[in-house]
């Protein structure tokens, strides 16, 4: 890697230079010279000024464009009532439907098995999504917290994984206690992590 | 233009490579406080790029400064890799 040697040297180079120049005799009537200068030009000035102004609209440009593509649909996963476990989005699965949307934000509508099959792709970047339990008789807020917050949705993971039908990307999480997680987490390094997780409803 | 491509280039370069050294502590890494001192003095040579196209003896003595303080990180971390201690 050849950053921190460009970086010593150009040190190296500018802590001589301006030892060099601070030190340097000002005497009255001394013509300054190509390396020493005794200033710059307007002209040269202003062409700092328009290349720095220019370097920061471009960062400016740049930064938004990267944050409107880093955003996505929100999304709005539905458990089954009780359901405790891993649940498994799969995506771009032939013949499966595609994902609904639904006031805005993709549907996600999981059976009692916890593994969902859609057709749609995976989609990336920031967004806030939402998580419930639902049942007949409508549906509860999951919340998604950091670790010690009371959350009930933890180990969010995306994936790939190569098949029969070639390759296959796939979202997986915890749906459960902190506890809970933690058990089966531990759980799965005793006995391997090729382990398949079993719901528990 | 010579001082200010020259402070421009090693207060970017300096900057950059210790904000990188900075960014591993988001893998776990410690951060050394020298490191932030050093991000200081390349923020100060940035500036006294700027400086030297107005006051070229006043970015000098600033440069100066800001260089000394850039060394305190990358002194010690030279001489650790060279294994002088």
């Amino acid at each position: 890697m050849i950053l921190p040697y460009l970086a010593t040297a150009l040190l190296v180079l500018a802590t001589a230079y301006a030892a060099f120049a601070s030190f340097r005799q000002q005497r009255d009537g001394s013509t300054a010279t190509w390396i020493f200068p005794n200033g710059t030009t307007r002209s040269a000035q202003i062409a700092v000024g328009i290349g720095t102004l220019a370097l920061f609209l471009a960062l400016a440009v740049w930064l938004t464009i990267d944050a409107r593509n880093s955003i996505r649909r929100s999304s709005r996963f539905l458990i089954p009532e009780g359901y405790v476990g891993w649940v498994r989005v799969e995506f771009q699965v032939n013949g499966a439907p595609p994902l609904p949307v639904d006031g805005g934000e993709y549907l996600f509508k999981f059976p009692p098995s916890g593994l969902l099959r859609t057709s749609s792709s995976e989609q990336y970047g920031w967004a806030r999504d939402h998580y419930f339990y639902y049942s007949e008789k409508g549906a509860r807020i999951l919340p998604d917290t950091l670790p010690g917050g009371g959350g009930l949705i933890w180990g969010k993971i995306n994936g790939e994984k190569s098949g029969s039908q070639g390759k296959r990307k796939y979202e997986e999480f915890f749906v459960g206690t902190e506890r809970q997680f933690g058990e089966q987490t531990r759980g799965e390094q005793n006995v391997g992590s090729s382990a398949p997780a079993t719901p528990v409803k | 233009m010579i001082p200010f491509f020259l402070y421009l280039a090693a207060g970017a370069v300096t900057g950059f490579h210790v904000y990188t050294l900075l960014m591993l502590a988001v893998l776990g890494s410690p951060v050394n406080p020298l490191e932030l001192v050093s991000l200081a003095g390349s923020l100060c040579l940035l500036v006294a790029a700027y400086l030297s196209l107005f006051k070229p003896h006043a970015a000098a003595k600033l440069a100066l400064l800001a260089s000394l303080t850039i060394w305190c990180f990358y002194g010690p971390a030279i001489a650790h890799t060279v294994g002088w201690f």
